[in-house]
Protein backbone atom coordinates (compact mmCIF):
# COMPACT_ATOMS: atom_id res chain seq x y z
CA UNK A 1 0.00 0.00 0.00
CA UNK A 2 1.22 3.17 -0.84
CA UNK A 3 1.77 6.15 1.33
CA UNK A 4 -0.78 8.42 -1.09
CA UNK A 5 -3.26 6.02 -0.72
CA UNK A 6 -3.13 5.54 3.61
CA UNK A 7 -3.13 9.17 3.83
CA UNK A 8 -6.27 9.17 1.57
CA UNK A 9 -7.65 5.86 3.54
CA UNK A 10 -6.87 8.61 6.87
CA UNK A 11 -8.55 11.37 5.36
CA UNK A 12 -11.73 9.11 4.79
CA UNK A 13 -12.11 8.37 8.28
CA UNK A 14 -10.79 11.65 10.09
CA UNK A 15 -12.70 14.18 7.52
CA UNK A 16 -16.54 13.77 8.73
CA UNK A 17 -15.22 14.15 12.57
CA UNK A 18 -13.39 17.21 11.43
CA UNK A 19 -16.53 18.72 8.96
CA UNK A 20 -20.04 18.11 8.31
CA UNK A 21 -20.88 15.02 6.71
CA UNK A 22 -22.06 16.83 3.95
CA UNK A 23 -19.28 18.72 3.29
CA UNK A 24 -16.90 15.40 3.69
CA UNK A 25 -19.10 14.11 0.63
CA UNK A 26 -18.91 16.88 -1.25
CA UNK A 27 -14.59 16.53 -0.96
CA UNK A 28 -14.71 13.15 -2.55
CA UNK A 29 -17.56 13.33 -5.04
CA UNK A 30 -15.85 16.83 -6.44
CA UNK A 31 -12.74 14.14 -6.02
CA UNK A 32 -14.54 11.88 -8.33
CA UNK A 33 -15.24 14.73 -11.03
CA UNK A 34 -11.57 16.32 -10.86
CA UNK A 35 -10.25 12.76 -11.55
CA UNK A 36 -12.10 13.07 -14.85
CA UNK A 37 -11.08 15.99 -16.05
CA UNK A 38 -7.33 15.24 -14.98
CA UNK A 39 -7.72 11.96 -17.64
CA UNK A 40 -8.30 14.88 -19.90
CA UNK A 41 -6.22 17.55 -18.36
CA UNK A 42 -3.56 16.44 -16.64
CA UNK A 43 -2.91 12.96 -19.02
CA UNK A 44 -3.89 14.06 -22.66
CA UNK A 45 -3.47 18.15 -22.48
CA UNK A 46 -6.86 18.63 -23.11
CA UNK A 47 -8.21 21.76 -21.04
CA UNK A 48 -12.17 21.02 -21.35
CA UNK A 49 -14.01 24.12 -20.05
CA UNK A 50 -17.51 22.05 -20.34
CA UNK A 51 -16.84 19.36 -17.87
CA UNK A 52 -20.16 20.43 -16.35
CA UNK A 53 -22.31 19.73 -19.12
CA UNK A 54 -21.57 15.78 -18.26
CA UNK A 55 -22.02 16.26 -14.44
CA UNK A 56 -25.20 18.71 -14.56
CA UNK A 57 -26.64 16.44 -17.38
CA UNK A 58 -26.26 13.20 -15.38
CA UNK A 59 -27.54 14.92 -12.87
CA UNK A 60 -30.53 16.31 -14.09
CA UNK A 61 -31.56 12.77 -15.73
CA UNK A 62 -30.97 10.38 -12.73
CA UNK A 63 -32.41 12.54 -10.36
CA UNK A 64 -35.50 12.84 -12.60
CA UNK A 65 -35.60 9.32 -12.41
CA UNK A 66 -35.04 8.84 -8.85
CA UNK A 67 -37.65 11.51 -8.50
CA UNK A 68 -40.49 10.48 -10.28
CA UNK A 69 -39.96 6.35 -10.56
CA UNK A 70 -37.61 5.87 -7.68
CA UNK A 71 -35.39 3.98 -9.24
CA UNK A 72 -32.84 1.69 -7.27
CA UNK A 73 -29.78 3.32 -6.38
CA UNK A 74 -26.91 1.72 -8.14
CA UNK A 75 -29.64 2.16 -11.12
CA UNK A 76 -29.29 5.72 -10.96
CA UNK A 77 -25.74 5.72 -10.72
CA UNK A 78 -25.43 3.23 -14.28
CA UNK A 79 -27.68 5.66 -15.38
CA UNK A 80 -25.74 8.72 -14.65
CA UNK A 81 -22.49 7.00 -15.72
CA UNK A 82 -24.26 6.30 -19.59
CA UNK A 83 -25.52 9.66 -19.75
CA UNK A 84 -22.50 11.09 -18.66
CA UNK A 85 -20.46 9.00 -21.27
CA UNK A 86 -23.06 10.00 -23.87
CA UNK A 87 -22.67 13.25 -23.31
CA UNK A 88 -19.38 13.17 -23.29
CA UNK A 89 -18.93 11.47 -26.63
CA UNK A 90 -21.24 14.01 -27.97
CA UNK A 91 -19.60 17.27 -27.48
CA UNK A 92 -16.00 15.16 -28.06
CA UNK A 93 -17.17 14.63 -31.28
CA UNK A 94 -17.50 18.43 -32.18
CA UNK A 95 -14.15 19.40 -29.93
CA UNK A 96 -11.79 16.51 -30.49
CA UNK A 97 -10.83 17.63 -34.77
CA UNK A 98 -9.95 21.21 -33.07
CA UNK A 99 -6.82 21.77 -30.51
CA UNK A 100 -5.25 25.03 -28.42
CA UNK A 101 -8.07 27.79 -28.04
CA UNK A 102 -10.29 26.27 -30.49
CA UNK A 103 -10.59 23.56 -27.97
CA UNK A 104 -11.22 25.49 -25.12
CA UNK A 105 -13.63 27.87 -26.53
CA UNK A 106 -16.00 24.97 -28.54
CA UNK A 107 -16.24 23.15 -24.97
CA UNK A 108 -17.40 26.25 -23.54
CA UNK A 109 -19.93 27.09 -26.14
CA UNK A 110 -20.87 23.59 -25.79
CA UNK A 111 -21.60 23.77 -21.86
CA UNK A 112 -23.78 26.58 -22.98
CA UNK A 113 -26.01 24.97 -24.99
CA UNK A 114 -26.64 22.22 -22.34
CA UNK A 115 -26.88 25.65 -19.86
CA UNK A 116 -29.56 27.20 -21.66
CA UNK A 117 -31.80 23.76 -22.82
CA UNK A 118 -32.12 23.46 -18.74
CA UNK A 119 -32.58 27.09 -18.39
CA UNK A 120 -35.42 27.26 -20.38
CA UNK A 121 -36.68 23.72 -20.59
CA UNK A 122 -38.49 24.28 -17.03
CA UNK A 123 -41.13 21.78 -17.06
CA UNK A 124 -38.56 19.18 -15.99
CA UNK A 125 -35.44 21.22 -14.93
CA UNK A 126 -36.90 23.57 -13.06
CA UNK A 127 -35.11 26.25 -14.44
CA UNK A 128 -33.37 28.77 -12.21
CA UNK A 129 -34.69 27.16 -9.44
CA UNK A 130 -33.17 23.80 -9.76
CA UNK A 131 -35.07 20.25 -9.28
CA UNK A 132 -35.49 19.60 -5.84
CA UNK A 133 -37.02 16.72 -4.43
CA UNK A 134 -34.35 13.91 -5.00
CA UNK A 135 -34.67 11.28 -2.73
CA UNK A 136 -32.05 8.80 -1.31
CA UNK A 137 -33.55 5.56 -1.45
CA UNK A 138 -32.41 2.46 0.65
CA UNK A 139 -30.67 -0.25 -0.19
CA UNK A 140 -30.18 -3.64 1.37
CA UNK A 141 -31.77 -1.98 3.95
CA UNK A 142 -29.16 0.60 4.75
CA UNK A 143 -30.74 4.02 5.04
CA UNK A 144 -28.90 6.20 3.01
CA UNK A 145 -30.78 9.67 3.80
CA UNK A 146 -28.48 9.43 7.43
CA UNK A 147 -25.38 11.26 6.34
CA UNK A 148 -23.11 8.97 7.50
CA UNK A 149 -24.29 5.91 5.80
CA UNK A 150 -23.88 8.12 2.49
CA UNK A 151 -20.84 9.35 3.45
CA UNK A 152 -19.74 6.14 3.89
CA UNK A 153 -21.05 4.86 0.52
CA UNK A 154 -19.13 7.79 -1.60
CA UNK A 155 -16.18 7.65 -0.18
CA UNK A 156 -16.61 3.75 -1.29
CA UNK A 157 -17.12 5.20 -4.42
CA UNK A 158 -14.64 7.06 -4.82
CA UNK A 159 -12.05 4.58 -3.89
CA UNK A 160 -13.45 2.22 -6.92
CA UNK A 161 -12.89 5.33 -8.98
CA UNK A 162 -9.57 6.09 -8.04
CA UNK A 163 -8.72 2.20 -8.41
CA UNK A 164 -10.11 2.10 -11.97
CA UNK A 165 -8.50 5.31 -12.99
CA UNK A 166 -5.16 4.28 -11.58
CA UNK A 167 -5.85 1.45 -14.06
CA UNK A 168 -6.67 3.45 -16.98
CA UNK A 169 -3.90 5.70 -16.75
CA UNK A 170 -1.22 3.03 -16.24
CA UNK A 171 -2.82 1.06 -18.85
CA UNK A 172 -1.42 1.18 -22.94
CA UNK A 173 -4.47 3.61 -23.05
CA UNK A 174 -3.13 5.71 -20.28
CA UNK A 175 0.48 5.58 -21.87
CA UNK A 176 -1.20 6.49 -25.47
CA UNK A 177 -3.03 10.20 -24.01
CA UNK A 178 -0.13 10.91 -22.19
CA UNK A 179 1.96 10.60 -25.93
CA UNK A 180 -0.68 12.85 -27.11
CA UNK A 181 0.03 15.38 -25.03
CA UNK A 182 3.70 15.45 -25.20
CA UNK A 183 3.39 14.84 -28.53
CA UNK A 184 0.24 14.61 -31.17
CA UNK A 185 2.05 14.93 -34.29
CA UNK A 186 4.27 12.35 -33.20
CA UNK A 187 1.75 10.07 -31.90
CA UNK A 188 -0.26 10.06 -35.00
CA UNK A 189 3.06 9.34 -37.10
CA UNK A 190 3.38 6.10 -34.65
CA UNK A 191 -0.27 5.15 -36.02
CA UNK A 192 -2.23 5.92 -33.36
CA UNK A 193 -5.51 7.00 -34.50
CA UNK A 194 -5.36 10.24 -31.95
CA UNK A 195 -8.96 11.77 -32.79
CA UNK A 196 -10.35 8.41 -31.71
CA UNK A 197 -7.91 8.31 -28.22
CA UNK A 198 -8.74 12.02 -27.16
CA UNK A 199 -12.67 10.89 -27.77
CA UNK A 200 -12.02 8.26 -25.29
CA UNK A 201 -10.62 10.15 -22.89
CA UNK A 202 -13.10 12.42 -23.05
CA UNK A 203 -15.92 9.79 -22.74
CA UNK A 204 -14.08 7.88 -20.04
CA UNK A 205 -13.85 11.68 -18.55
CA UNK A 206 -17.66 12.00 -19.13
CA UNK A 207 -18.47 9.17 -17.00
CA UNK A 208 -16.35 10.19 -14.17
CA UNK A 209 -18.18 13.69 -14.01
CA UNK A 210 -21.63 11.79 -14.59
CA UNK A 211 -21.21 9.74 -11.43
CA UNK A 212 -20.21 12.70 -9.77
CA UNK A 213 -22.81 14.84 -10.92
CA UNK A 214 -25.57 11.76 -9.35
CA UNK A 215 -23.66 11.79 -6.16
CA UNK A 216 -24.02 15.30 -5.49
CA UNK A 217 -27.71 15.16 -6.67
CA UNK A 218 -28.58 12.50 -4.38
CA UNK A 219 -26.24 14.46 -1.58
CA UNK A 220 -28.13 17.76 -1.52
CA UNK A 221 -31.43 16.33 -2.96
CA UNK A 222 -31.73 19.14 -5.38
CA UNK A 223 -30.13 19.79 -9.20
CA UNK A 224 -29.26 23.12 -8.75
CA UNK A 225 -29.15 24.95 -12.42
CA UNK A 226 -25.31 26.04 -11.43
CA UNK A 227 -24.33 22.04 -11.42
CA UNK A 228 -24.78 22.54 -15.31
CA UNK A 229 -23.49 26.26 -15.48
CA UNK A 230 -19.53 27.17 -16.00
CA UNK A 231 -18.82 27.97 -13.04
CA UNK A 232 -19.00 24.58 -11.99
CA UNK A 233 -16.67 23.80 -14.65
CA UNK A 234 -14.19 26.49 -13.78
CA UNK A 235 -14.10 25.41 -10.18
CA UNK A 236 -13.55 21.93 -11.27
CA UNK A 237 -10.28 22.83 -13.49
CA UNK A 238 -9.58 25.40 -10.56
CA UNK A 239 -9.48 22.51 -8.30
CA UNK A 240 -7.20 20.28 -10.50
CA UNK A 241 -4.51 22.72 -11.11
CA UNK A 242 -4.20 23.54 -7.43
CA UNK A 243 -3.92 20.13 -6.48
CA UNK A 244 -1.73 19.66 -9.18
CA UNK A 245 -2.65 18.34 -13.00
CA UNK A 246 -0.64 15.52 -14.34
CA UNK A 247 -0.25 13.35 -10.87
CA UNK A 248 -2.74 10.68 -10.11
CA UNK A 249 -3.27 12.44 -6.55
CA UNK A 250 -3.12 15.94 -7.40
CA UNK A 251 -7.13 16.64 -8.50
CA UNK A 252 -7.80 14.40 -5.27
CA UNK A 253 -5.54 16.84 -3.01
CA UNK A 254 -6.86 19.73 -4.84
CA UNK A 255 -10.69 18.85 -4.53
CA UNK A 256 -10.52 19.13 -0.52
CA UNK A 257 -8.59 22.38 -0.56
CA UNK A 258 -10.93 23.82 -3.06
CA UNK A 259 -14.06 22.32 -0.97
CA UNK A 260 -12.88 22.75 2.23
CA UNK A 261 -11.98 26.76 1.44
CA UNK A 262 -15.26 27.34 -0.38
CA UNK A 263 -17.33 26.23 1.77
CA UNK A 264 -15.81 27.68 5.14
CA UNK A 265 -15.74 31.33 2.95
CA UNK A 266 -18.94 30.70 1.28
CA UNK A 267 -20.85 30.65 4.82
CA UNK A 268 -19.36 34.18 5.95
CA UNK A 269 -19.95 36.45 2.95
CA UNK A 270 -22.43 36.20 0.07
CA UNK A 271 -20.17 37.42 -2.39
CA UNK A 272 -17.45 34.63 -1.57
CA UNK A 273 -16.80 34.26 -5.36
CA UNK A 274 -14.81 37.62 -5.54
CA UNK A 275 -12.59 36.02 -2.83
CA UNK A 276 -12.53 33.00 -5.39
CA UNK A 277 -11.75 34.97 -8.08
CA UNK A 278 -8.87 36.47 -6.49
CA UNK A 279 -7.49 33.62 -4.77
CA UNK A 280 -7.26 32.21 -8.89
CA UNK A 281 -5.57 35.34 -9.98
CA UNK A 282 -3.43 34.89 -7.05
CA UNK A 283 -2.72 31.44 -7.91
CA UNK A 284 -1.90 31.95 -11.13
CA UNK A 285 0.14 35.32 -10.48
CA UNK A 286 2.65 33.37 -7.90
CA UNK A 287 1.48 29.96 -7.49
CA UNK A 288 1.58 28.07 -10.99
CA UNK A 289 2.46 24.43 -10.16
CA UNK A 290 -0.12 23.92 -7.84
CA UNK A 291 0.23 22.93 -3.97
CA UNK A 292 2.72 20.41 -4.86
CA UNK A 293 4.97 22.30 -6.12
CA UNK A 294 4.36 25.75 -3.60
CA UNK A 295 5.21 23.12 -1.12
CA UNK A 296 8.33 22.22 -2.50
CA UNK A 297 9.37 25.71 -3.19
CA UNK A 298 8.65 26.31 0.53
CA UNK A 299 11.33 23.59 1.33
CA UNK A 300 13.67 25.12 -1.01
CA UNK A 301 13.43 28.55 0.68
CA UNK A 302 13.37 26.97 4.50
CA UNK A 303 16.80 25.13 3.07
CA UNK A 304 18.14 28.29 1.88
CA UNK A 305 17.65 30.23 5.23
CA UNK A 306 18.90 27.19 7.17
CA UNK A 307 22.26 26.90 5.29
CA UNK A 308 22.93 31.09 5.27
CA UNK A 309 21.64 30.87 8.57
CA UNK A 310 24.37 29.00 9.34
CA UNK A 311 27.12 30.13 7.44
CA UNK A 312 26.98 33.83 8.88
CA UNK A 313 26.54 32.16 12.18
CA UNK B 1 -24.51 44.51 -35.45
CA UNK B 2 -23.74 44.15 -31.34
CA UNK B 3 -22.82 40.55 -31.80
CA UNK B 4 -20.33 41.20 -34.77
CA UNK B 5 -18.80 44.20 -32.18
CA UNK B 6 -18.21 41.34 -29.57
CA UNK B 7 -16.81 39.21 -31.75
CA UNK B 8 -14.59 41.69 -33.43
CA UNK B 9 -13.33 42.71 -30.25
CA UNK B 10 -12.37 38.85 -28.90
CA UNK B 11 -11.32 37.92 -32.07
CA UNK B 12 -8.54 40.41 -31.83
CA UNK B 13 -7.45 39.34 -28.35
CA UNK B 14 -7.70 35.29 -29.53
CA UNK B 15 -6.19 36.23 -32.85
CA UNK B 16 -3.11 38.55 -31.54
CA UNK B 17 -2.30 37.54 -28.01
CA UNK B 18 -3.40 34.07 -28.55
CA UNK B 19 -5.34 33.47 -24.96
CA UNK B 20 -8.94 32.19 -24.07
CA UNK B 21 -10.14 35.60 -22.91
CA UNK B 22 -12.92 34.96 -20.29
CA UNK B 23 -12.85 38.44 -18.70
CA UNK B 24 -14.39 39.23 -22.52
CA UNK B 25 -18.03 39.19 -21.16
CA UNK B 26 -16.98 41.36 -17.83
CA UNK B 27 -15.48 43.74 -19.89
CA UNK B 28 -18.86 43.98 -22.17
CA UNK B 29 -20.75 44.12 -18.70
CA UNK B 30 -18.57 46.68 -17.24
CA UNK B 31 -18.84 48.82 -20.11
CA UNK B 32 -22.70 48.95 -20.16
CA UNK B 33 -23.15 49.77 -16.25
CA UNK B 34 -20.08 52.39 -16.83
CA UNK B 35 -22.29 54.21 -19.19
CA UNK B 36 -25.56 54.00 -16.93
CA UNK B 37 -23.42 55.74 -14.06
CA UNK B 38 -22.30 58.07 -15.96
CA UNK B 39 -24.91 59.10 -17.79
CA UNK B 40 -27.25 59.55 -14.63
CA UNK B 41 -23.99 61.18 -13.21
CA UNK B 42 -23.21 64.14 -15.51
CA UNK B 43 -27.05 63.58 -17.13
CA UNK B 44 -25.61 63.63 -20.84
CA UNK B 45 -26.52 60.44 -22.84
CA UNK B 46 -23.72 60.86 -25.68
CA UNK B 47 -20.73 61.83 -23.23
CA UNK B 48 -20.99 58.70 -21.03
CA UNK B 49 -21.62 56.59 -24.41
CA UNK B 50 -17.68 58.28 -25.46
CA UNK B 51 -16.66 57.61 -21.57
CA UNK B 52 -17.88 54.02 -20.90
CA UNK B 53 -15.91 52.19 -23.23
CA UNK B 54 -13.00 54.11 -22.92
CA UNK B 55 -13.04 52.85 -19.00
CA UNK B 56 -13.54 49.34 -20.78
CA UNK B 57 -10.54 50.14 -22.34
CA UNK B 58 -8.19 51.12 -19.69
CA UNK B 59 -9.52 48.42 -17.37
CA UNK B 60 -8.73 45.95 -20.20
CA UNK B 61 -5.09 47.98 -20.66
CA UNK B 62 -4.50 47.42 -16.65
CA UNK B 63 -5.36 43.67 -17.11
CA UNK B 64 -3.09 43.07 -19.88
CA UNK B 65 -0.08 45.14 -18.58
CA UNK B 66 -0.25 44.11 -15.31
CA UNK B 67 -1.89 40.39 -15.53
CA UNK B 68 -1.53 38.76 -18.82
CA UNK B 69 1.78 39.95 -20.25
CA UNK B 70 2.78 37.43 -17.18
CA UNK B 71 1.20 34.85 -18.74
CA UNK B 72 1.82 34.85 -21.97
CA UNK B 73 4.44 31.30 -21.81
CA UNK B 74 2.79 30.03 -19.26
CA UNK B 75 -0.42 28.31 -21.34
CA UNK B 76 -3.84 27.93 -21.87
CA UNK B 77 -4.69 26.54 -18.87
CA UNK B 78 -3.89 29.38 -16.34
CA UNK B 79 -4.43 32.00 -18.92
CA UNK B 80 -7.69 30.65 -18.56
CA UNK B 81 -7.66 30.52 -15.06
CA UNK B 82 -6.74 33.99 -14.81
CA UNK B 83 -9.49 35.48 -17.22
CA UNK B 84 -11.87 33.54 -15.27
CA UNK B 85 -10.63 34.68 -12.41
CA UNK B 86 -11.21 38.17 -13.41
CA UNK B 87 -14.74 37.50 -14.62
CA UNK B 88 -15.45 36.64 -11.27
CA UNK B 89 -13.90 39.42 -9.81
CA UNK B 90 -15.86 41.65 -12.62
CA UNK B 91 -19.01 40.47 -12.13
CA UNK B 92 -18.70 40.09 -7.96
CA UNK B 93 -17.75 43.70 -8.10
CA UNK B 94 -20.96 44.75 -10.52
CA UNK B 95 -23.10 43.48 -7.50
CA UNK B 96 -21.24 45.02 -5.10
CA UNK B 97 -21.01 48.60 -6.50
CA UNK B 98 -24.49 48.41 -8.47
CA UNK B 99 -26.44 45.49 -6.57
CA UNK B 100 -27.77 42.17 -7.51
CA UNK B 101 -30.79 43.25 -9.08
CA UNK B 102 -31.03 44.07 -12.51
CA UNK B 103 -32.36 47.52 -13.62
CA UNK B 104 -33.25 48.91 -16.82
CA UNK B 105 -31.56 52.46 -18.43
CA UNK B 106 -33.50 54.61 -20.81
CA UNK B 107 -32.20 56.15 -23.87
CA UNK B 108 -32.01 59.68 -24.19
CA UNK B 109 -34.90 61.46 -24.98
CA UNK B 110 -34.13 62.11 -28.74
CA UNK B 111 -34.17 58.28 -29.30
CA UNK B 112 -37.65 56.96 -27.39
CA UNK B 113 -40.40 55.95 -29.34
CA UNK B 114 -40.17 54.23 -32.99
CA UNK B 115 -39.99 55.30 -36.79
CA UNK B 116 -42.74 54.11 -39.17
CA UNK B 117 -40.21 52.10 -41.55
CA UNK B 118 -43.48 51.63 -44.13
CA UNK B 119 -43.69 47.83 -43.92
CA UNK B 120 -42.83 48.11 -39.88
CA UNK B 121 -42.73 49.49 -37.13
CA UNK B 122 -39.21 50.00 -34.99
CA UNK B 123 -37.98 51.63 -32.11
CA UNK B 124 -35.61 54.42 -32.73
CA UNK B 125 -32.93 53.57 -30.38
CA UNK B 126 -32.30 50.32 -31.98
CA UNK B 127 -32.12 51.75 -35.52
CA UNK B 128 -29.68 54.14 -33.35
CA UNK B 129 -27.55 50.94 -32.32
CA UNK B 130 -27.57 49.09 -35.47
CA UNK B 131 -26.15 51.94 -37.64
CA UNK B 132 -23.48 53.18 -34.55
CA UNK B 133 -22.62 49.51 -34.31
CA UNK B 134 -22.61 48.84 -38.33
CA UNK B 135 -19.55 52.29 -38.30
CA UNK B 136 -17.51 51.18 -35.67
CA UNK B 137 -17.42 47.65 -37.34
CA UNK B 138 -16.74 49.59 -40.11
CA UNK B 139 -14.12 51.71 -38.49
CA UNK B 140 -12.48 49.25 -36.91
CA UNK B 141 -12.20 47.23 -40.54
CA UNK B 142 -10.86 50.59 -41.66
CA UNK B 143 -8.37 50.82 -39.04
CA UNK B 144 -7.55 47.78 -39.33
CA UNK B 145 -7.15 47.19 -43.02
CA UNK B 146 -5.52 50.68 -44.06
CA UNK B 147 -3.65 52.40 -41.35
CA UNK B 148 -0.24 51.29 -40.44
CA UNK B 149 -1.19 50.33 -37.01
CA UNK B 150 -3.65 47.90 -38.20
CA UNK B 151 -1.57 46.08 -40.62
CA UNK B 152 1.01 45.78 -37.67
CA UNK B 153 -1.72 44.24 -35.97
CA UNK B 154 -2.67 41.26 -38.56
CA UNK B 155 1.10 40.90 -39.15
CA UNK B 156 1.06 40.45 -35.39
CA UNK B 157 -1.65 37.49 -35.62
CA UNK B 158 0.39 35.79 -38.52
CA UNK B 159 3.26 35.67 -37.35
CA UNK B 160 4.34 37.02 -33.84
CA UNK B 161 8.19 36.43 -34.51
CA UNK B 162 8.62 38.22 -37.64
CA UNK B 163 7.05 41.21 -36.24
CA UNK B 164 9.30 41.32 -33.93
CA UNK B 165 11.94 40.74 -36.07
CA UNK B 166 11.06 43.62 -38.16
CA UNK B 167 11.81 46.04 -34.77
CA UNK B 168 8.26 46.65 -33.68
CA UNK B 169 7.84 46.20 -29.81
CA UNK B 170 5.59 42.60 -29.63
CA UNK B 171 4.67 43.79 -26.02
CA UNK B 172 2.93 47.31 -27.02
CA UNK B 173 1.43 45.41 -30.23
CA UNK B 174 -0.23 43.19 -27.32
CA UNK B 175 -1.09 46.00 -25.03
CA UNK B 176 -2.73 47.67 -27.55
CA UNK B 177 -4.83 44.62 -29.20
CA UNK B 178 -6.20 44.08 -25.48
CA UNK B 179 -7.23 47.88 -24.68
CA UNK B 180 -8.83 47.95 -28.42
CA UNK B 181 -10.83 44.46 -28.03
CA UNK B 182 -11.75 45.77 -24.14
CA UNK B 183 -12.99 48.99 -25.92
CA UNK B 184 -15.19 47.48 -28.61
CA UNK B 185 -16.49 44.95 -25.47
CA UNK B 186 -17.37 48.02 -23.57
CA UNK B 187 -18.77 49.85 -26.30
CA UNK B 188 -20.95 46.97 -27.02
CA UNK B 189 -22.33 46.95 -23.41
CA UNK B 190 -22.68 50.69 -23.21
CA UNK B 191 -24.88 50.30 -26.55
CA UNK B 192 -26.59 47.25 -25.22
CA UNK B 193 -27.83 48.77 -21.56
CA UNK B 194 -30.13 50.80 -23.11
CA UNK B 195 -32.02 47.98 -25.09
CA UNK B 196 -31.49 44.79 -22.92
CA UNK B 197 -31.81 46.86 -19.28
CA UNK B 198 -28.52 45.85 -16.74
CA UNK B 199 -27.63 42.26 -14.88
CA UNK B 200 -24.83 41.20 -13.55
CA UNK B 201 -25.08 38.02 -15.30
CA UNK B 202 -25.15 40.12 -18.61
CA UNK B 203 -21.59 39.40 -19.45
CA UNK B 204 -21.83 35.92 -19.14
CA UNK B 205 -24.18 35.36 -21.52
CA UNK B 206 -22.60 37.68 -24.08
CA UNK B 207 -18.72 35.91 -23.74
CA UNK B 208 -20.77 32.80 -24.71
CA UNK B 209 -22.06 34.40 -27.97
CA UNK B 210 -19.02 36.03 -28.54
CA UNK B 211 -17.22 32.85 -28.47
CA UNK B 212 -19.93 31.50 -30.55
CA UNK B 213 -18.95 34.40 -33.09
CA UNK B 214 -15.13 33.83 -32.70
CA UNK B 215 -15.56 29.88 -33.19
CA UNK B 216 -18.14 30.20 -36.08
CA UNK B 217 -15.59 33.00 -37.94
CA UNK B 218 -12.63 30.91 -37.84
CA UNK B 219 -9.46 31.53 -35.49
CA UNK B 220 -7.99 34.61 -36.09
CA UNK B 221 -9.93 35.72 -38.99
CA UNK B 222 -11.85 39.13 -38.29
CA UNK B 223 -13.60 39.50 -41.48
CA UNK B 224 -15.33 36.29 -40.61
CA UNK B 225 -15.79 37.41 -37.09
CA UNK B 226 -17.76 40.23 -38.43
CA UNK B 227 -19.67 37.73 -41.08
CA UNK B 228 -20.75 35.28 -38.34
CA UNK B 229 -21.59 38.12 -35.73
CA UNK B 230 -24.34 38.83 -38.24
CA UNK B 231 -25.18 35.51 -39.06
CA UNK B 232 -25.72 35.01 -35.37
CA UNK B 233 -27.79 38.00 -34.79
CA UNK B 234 -30.14 37.58 -37.81
CA UNK B 235 -30.61 33.36 -36.97
CA UNK B 236 -31.33 34.67 -33.57
CA UNK B 237 -33.94 37.16 -33.97
CA UNK B 238 -35.96 34.92 -36.72
CA UNK B 239 -36.03 32.31 -33.80
CA UNK B 240 -37.01 34.66 -31.22
CA UNK B 241 -39.99 35.63 -33.20
CA UNK B 242 -40.82 32.51 -33.83
CA UNK B 243 -39.96 30.93 -30.65
CA UNK B 244 -39.21 32.70 -27.38
CA UNK B 245 -37.60 30.23 -25.10
CA UNK B 246 -35.18 28.79 -27.99
CA UNK B 247 -33.99 31.83 -28.78
CA UNK B 248 -30.80 31.34 -26.15
CA UNK B 249 -30.37 27.79 -27.28
CA UNK B 250 -30.34 28.75 -31.17
CA UNK B 251 -27.26 29.99 -30.88
CA UNK B 252 -25.35 27.21 -30.16
CA UNK B 253 -27.16 24.51 -32.23
CA UNK B 254 -25.85 27.03 -35.14
CA UNK B 255 -22.37 26.57 -33.65
CA UNK B 256 -22.61 23.09 -33.02
CA UNK B 257 -24.57 22.58 -37.05
CA UNK B 258 -22.30 24.47 -39.01
CA UNK B 259 -19.01 22.95 -36.78
CA UNK B 260 -20.19 19.66 -37.68
CA UNK B 261 -19.70 20.22 -41.56
CA UNK B 262 -17.10 22.81 -41.75
CA UNK B 263 -15.23 21.91 -38.10
CA UNK B 264 -12.72 24.91 -39.19
CA UNK B 265 -15.34 27.62 -39.01
CA UNK B 266 -17.31 29.77 -41.83
CA UNK B 267 -14.52 31.08 -42.83
CA UNK B 268 -11.48 29.26 -40.92
CA UNK B 269 -8.56 28.62 -42.57
CA UNK B 270 -6.43 27.11 -39.55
Amino acid sequence: MSRALIAILAAIVVLPLVVRPAIASEIWIFAIFGLGLNLLLGYTGLLSFGQSTFFGSAAYVAGWLLKHYAINVFLALGIGVAVGAASAALVGYLCVQRSGLYFIMLTFALNQLFYFIAYQWTGVTGGEDGMPGIPRPDFLGIDFGEPLPYYAFVSALFLLSLWIMKRIVESPLGKILQAIRENEVRAEALGYDTARFKLAAFVIGGAFSGLAGVLYAMLFGIVPLEAIGFVTSGNVVFATLIGGSGSLYGPVIGSFVFIWLSESVSTLWARWPLLLGVAFVIVVLFFRGGVVEAWARFSAWRERKWRSSRQTG
Amino acid sequence: MLYALMGLGLALITGVLNIPNFAHGALFAVGAYLLASTANLIGNFWLALVVAPLGAALLGLAIEYLGIRRLYAAGHDYQLLFTFGLALILSEAIILVWGPVGYSHLPPPVLRGGVDLGFTFYPKYRLFVMVAAGLLVLATWLFLEKTRYGAIMRAGIENKEMVSLLGIDIHKLFTAAFALGAYLAGIAGALTAPIRGLSPGMGVDMLGIAFVVVALGGLGNLLGAIAAGLLIGVAQAVVAAHWTEASSVVIYAVMAAVLLVRPQGLFGIR
